[in-house]
């Protein structure tokens, strides 16, 4: 027995002495990283979204480390940063990417980009947030008009948005220009079983589908009911939430930043927070380091900066942004990101660059009237 | 011995020089991104392997061509698009054909009041970004379905628009067409302006009547601009996406350009770049029909010299009800959108038009997270970055409009010169092929081909050159155009002349063809000028922080939704457009009909 309690004891201790080695190596690495950092050159970031380069600026401030933030697409990132991988140009450090999906199969798989997770990331984002390395989730909702539907949220169901009761009223931005959506609606296809129950429990009999599952049966009838097809959620948004309108329409996987104009432009709106079986999704924006960065130092304590609430603090500044550090506190009014992680559906990537394809292909299918 | 050697170098002419030199380049820049893009309609690209059983990333493949013209879902994935987009295109042309051919009529044989006014702001339409007119014909038309405040027609009317006419196919050829009606107006008024009046007049006298001479004579003459205009016009409605996924998408009626965007953007290249191959193969069926119904017939017009002008026709009292309706109109397709963009900026906040709701923060405002959309962004004209890259924007747009003006004129010279043989066939159809071409893809092939040194051609990664050298294939056509037409009238006789005098080459292009047609040539240097200033998506790949133009940078707030800043950008940039415009005329005595080769 002692014999057991020792071996135990043993265990225990050499497992804190790693964890506490392994802490001070990290601790003595990182001071290095830093000093190294104030060595090299201007880093150079791409990213999808513009308020990087706001970041960049407060770092500059900050660490005296110039940034120069290049802004572009999603699939305009991803493309540039494809063909200069293939054409062997490095002058990227790093990238601020979305559509991960793609972004994965095009720029990590190849080894051009790696995953690098700094401290604070590491000491305090759960682990399926640190790899890819999370800068911070968004989420796309549904969201009804207040004036029309002042008591109660008009959703019961996803399968509502295929009745004559919405025909010719919901708005989408175009899923054939939005790699988001066409990820997102491969889970749909995924938890097809999930949509099917759903279905089942709308309207009390089992879905007769034509297509192969339920996930794409829905794609189907949802175009077959009419949508109008958008290409920008700040239009649907203010659409969808304008006053005075008797018959507004309805909104489908806009991001719910967009609600943060409400008080400001006098917005009637609201999201949907009890549709059988989802009520939306979210998706992870990515920081990625260059395998071959001309400034891989700076650009790792550019990653450290924004994986802390100062260095997040530029997208703070909306609902619907959330930074996987759980120390942020929501914006007023919005929930914390894990109330909406246990109510959102995310996508599983390696099912959903399988499947992409395929959901792409339906949605254009049906989409042309 | 001798004789063979003189004879050597009799052949090497300058022009047979340039040919040479010309065709090796507009080679290596127009037809190796065309092999690079239907090279790629025969790969797997790593997204497209799981649709492609057994496939891996780079493998060649049938997959996308099959799929695209005999899969089972072909009349949905192609199609429909397919006549969709020819309905847009014919649409286009012919209504563009319609309007700017009566309006040249009326400008140039009648005696319309205010003529001068009309032709310089007939010009307008196409200054403005195309999208503008989408958003002023949704601003003004829109009705319930796509919800938000009601269209400004309804509003005042009570009468809600049906479908039909607020979305879909009929408002994008209208938009279209109002949009590039001018190219119409220019090289129609250009080539009736070139009538010799004497044609007329025999016909007169040899007892024709009006009628006649109009379908006998008049038209045939004519006939190379109707095909030209139709040609350009046509060509840009096959690969416009803006317009189309805007005024299209609540209808949900898509066209060919639509499959390139969704397929790139679902990372399926292949199939995007197939849709690009049939929207340049369609140009190029209209190209090669151009070049054989009047490919024998363009030196009619060009070869009658300055003849007497023709009579004109009396408008009688109709002339100034006409007068009212013609500048009614085109006031109206300038200003509608105009003010709708301007008005945009001058709201604090968006949609609600009030007076109390009137402020200049967007344009002069202090950076504040409180006012307005709360932006944080310093107002346009006190905003360095934006300030920048206006300057970036103006720098690239004359340095390409430079540079495309003397490869016109030199191109120019060199296909009239060699006409007849090959050689200038080949040149004048490879200088057009860049107009068919979308600029999305143009844009990633010369990222992909300039990347990195190739032979004696450096890296021009990063460089504002490779900004330069992409607008400046991308624009070439038009001023080539210019380039040939103003070639054409200047008969050899006057090159031959300097010869005898014994001038030499260079002495010739500057002392004489270039000063003849120096208002031709400056106009061919103004519609790469207009178009560099809007031209994003061929641009966004090869911008980097220090080359920013002002359309990229504007993504940032189009990004967000904040559009006054959006609109305020564009309007700075029309208003830059239409100054420089009218200034050049002055300066120069530029018209811009002749830039289409009118």
């Amino acid at each position: 027995m002692p014999s057991r309690r020792t071996f135990v004891a043993a265990l225990l201790a050499l497992l804190l002495a790693l964890v506490s080695a392994n802490a001070f190596a990290q601790a003595e690495d990182w001071a290095a990283v830093e000093a190294a950092a104030q060595q090299e050159g201007k880093l150079m970031v791409y990213s999808t979204t513009s308020r990087t380069a706001t970041a960049a600026q407060n770092f500059q401030a900050l660490t005296g480390i110039e940034v120069e933030v290049v802004r572009l697409g999603e699939q305009d990132l991803i493309q540039r940063a494809y063909q200069e991988s293939r054409a062997g140009v490095n002058s990227v450090d790093m990238i601020v990417v979305e559509d991960w999906v793609a972004a994965r199969e095009l720029l990590a798989a190849t080894g051009y980009f790696v995953n690098y997770v700094p401290p604070t990331a590491q000491a305090l984002f759960a682990p399926r947030h640190q790899d890819p390395l999370v800068l911070g989730f968004i989420n796309r909702i549904f969201g009804f008009n207040t004036d029309k539907h002042p008591d109660h949220d008009p959703f019961v169901s996803v399968w509502d948005l295929t009745t004559p009761e919405y025909r010719g009223r919901v708005m989408i931005r175009d899923v054939g220009i939005t790699g988001e959506h066409q990820n997102a609606l491969t889970e749909w296809v995924r938890r097809a079983d999930e949509l099917e129950a759903a279905y089942e429990r709308r309207f009390g009999e089992p879905l007769v589908m034509t297509e192969a599952n339920a996930g794409l049966e829905w794609i189907k009838r949802f175009l077959q009911n009419d949508p109008i097809i958008m290409t920008s959620d700040t239009r649907i948004a203010e659409a969808v939430g304008a006053a005075g309108q008797s018959d507004p329409p309805y909104g489908m996987f806009y991001v719910y930043s967009k609600h943060r104009d409400i008080p400001l432009q006098d917005l009637r709106l609201r999201d949907s927070r009890q549709i059988d079986p989802t009520i939306g999704y979210y998706y992870p924006i990515v920081l990625q380091l260059s395998a071959s960065a001309p400034n891989p130092n700076a650009a790792k304590v550019f990653m450290e900066y924004l994986t802390t609430l100062e260095g997040f603090a530029p997208w703070a500044d909306s609902p619907g942004v959330y930074t996987p550090n759980p120390n942020q506190v929501p914006f007023e009014g919005d929930m914390p990101f894990w109330w909406w992680e246990d109510r959102l559906w995310y996508y599983d990537l390696d099912f959903a660059a399988q499947t992409r394809g395929i959901v792409l292909d339906t949605w254009l299918k049906y989409a042309q009237r | 011995m001798r004789t063979r050697l003189q004879r050597l170098r009799l052949s090497v002419t300058p022009q047979r020089v340039l040919a040479v030199l010309f065709l090796l380049v507009l080679g290596y820049l127009v037809v190796v991104p065309l092999g690079v893009m239907l090279q790629e309609t025969f790969i797997v690209h790593p997204m497209e392997r799981f649709q492609i059983p057994g496939s891996m990333p780079g493998d060649y493949t049938l997959a996308h061509w099959q799929r695209t013209f005999v899969g089972e879902n072909s009349y949905a994935f192609f199609y429909r698009p397919l006549i969709n987009t020819l309905i847009i295109s014919l649409g286009l042309a012919f209504l563009a054909l319609a309007i700017g051919g009566t309006l040249a009529w009326l400008v140039v044989r009648t005696d319309l009041p205010f003529k001068g006014l009309i032709s310089n702001a007939a010009i307008i339409p196409y200054v403005m970004p195309s999208w503008t007119l989408a958003l002023a014909w949704i601003t003004l038309f829109k009705n319930q379905r796509i919800g938000g405040t009601p269209g400004i027609f309804t509003a005042l009317t009570g009468i809600s628009t049906p479908d039909w006419f607020a979305y879909g196919l009929f408002p994008i050829t209208i938009t279209l067409a109002l949009h590039y009606f001018p190219f119409g107006f220019m090289l129609i008024g250009g080539a009736l302006r070139n009538i010799d009046a004497q044609l007329e007049e025999s016909a007169e006298l040899l007892g024709a009547s009006r009628a006649t001479i109009l379908r006998r004579v008049v038209i045939p003459l004519v006939l190379p601009a109707i095909f030209s205009t139709f040609l350009l016009t046509f060509s840009r409605g096959l690969g416009t996406f803006g317009t189309p996924a805007f005024l299209g998408g609540p209808v949900r009626e898509f066209v060919l350009s639509t499959t390139l965007y969704a397929n790139l953007i679902g990372q399926r290249p292949g199939i995007g770049y197939l849709a690009a191959t049939v929207m340049i193969a369609l140009g190029v069926l209209v190209l090669y029909m151009d070049h054989r119904i009047i490919g024998t017939r363009r030196s009619f017009v060009t070869i009658s010299g300055k003849g007497a002008r023709a009579g004109l026709v009396a408008l009688g009292r109709w002339r100034w009800l006409i007068a009212g309706a013609v500048l009614t109109f085109i006031f109206g397709v300038i200003a509608v959108p105009i003010v709708a963009l301007a008005i945009d900026t001058v709201m604090l906040r968006p949609g609600i038009y009030a007076w109390s709701n009137f402020s200049l923060h967007y344009w002069i405002g202090e950076a504040s997270l409180r006012i307005g959309l709360g932006t944080g962004e310093p107002g346009i004209l006190r905003n360095p970055q934006l300030m920048n890259a206006l300057g970036n924007t103006m720098q690239l747009a004359v340095l390409v409009a430079l540079i495309c003006g003397v490869l016109g004129m030199l191109i120019g010279y060199t296909v009239v010169r060699l006409r007849g043989s090959l050689i200038s066939r080949l040149l004048d159809q490879l200088s057009f092929l860049p107009y068919l071409m979308p600029s999305i893809a143009l844009g990633s092939i010369f990222l992909a081909m300039f990347a990195v040194p190739r032979g004696p051609i450096p890296s021009l990664y990063g460089t504002f050159w490779l900004l330069v050298i992409a607008c400046v294939v991308s624009y070439l056509p038009y001023a080539v155009k210019a380039g040939i037409s103003a070639m054409m009238q200047v008969g050899p006789e006057l090159e031959e002349a300097a010869i005898m005098s014994g001038a030499s080459w260079w002495t010739r292009m500057r002392r004489v063809l270039f000063p003849v047609q120096k208002s031709t040539y400056f106009s061919g240097m103004l519609l790469p000028f207009i178009s560099v200033t809007r031209e994003l998506s061929l641009l966004i790949l090869l911008v980097t922080p220090s080359t920013q133009l002002a359309t990229t940078i504007t993504l940032r707030y189009t990004d967000r939704g904040w559009y006054p800043y959006t609109n305020g950008m564009v309007l700075l940039l029309v208003i830059i457009v239409i100054s420089s415009t009218v200034l050049s005329r002055r300066l120069m005595k530029t018209d811009l009909a002749k830039g289409l080769g009118g």
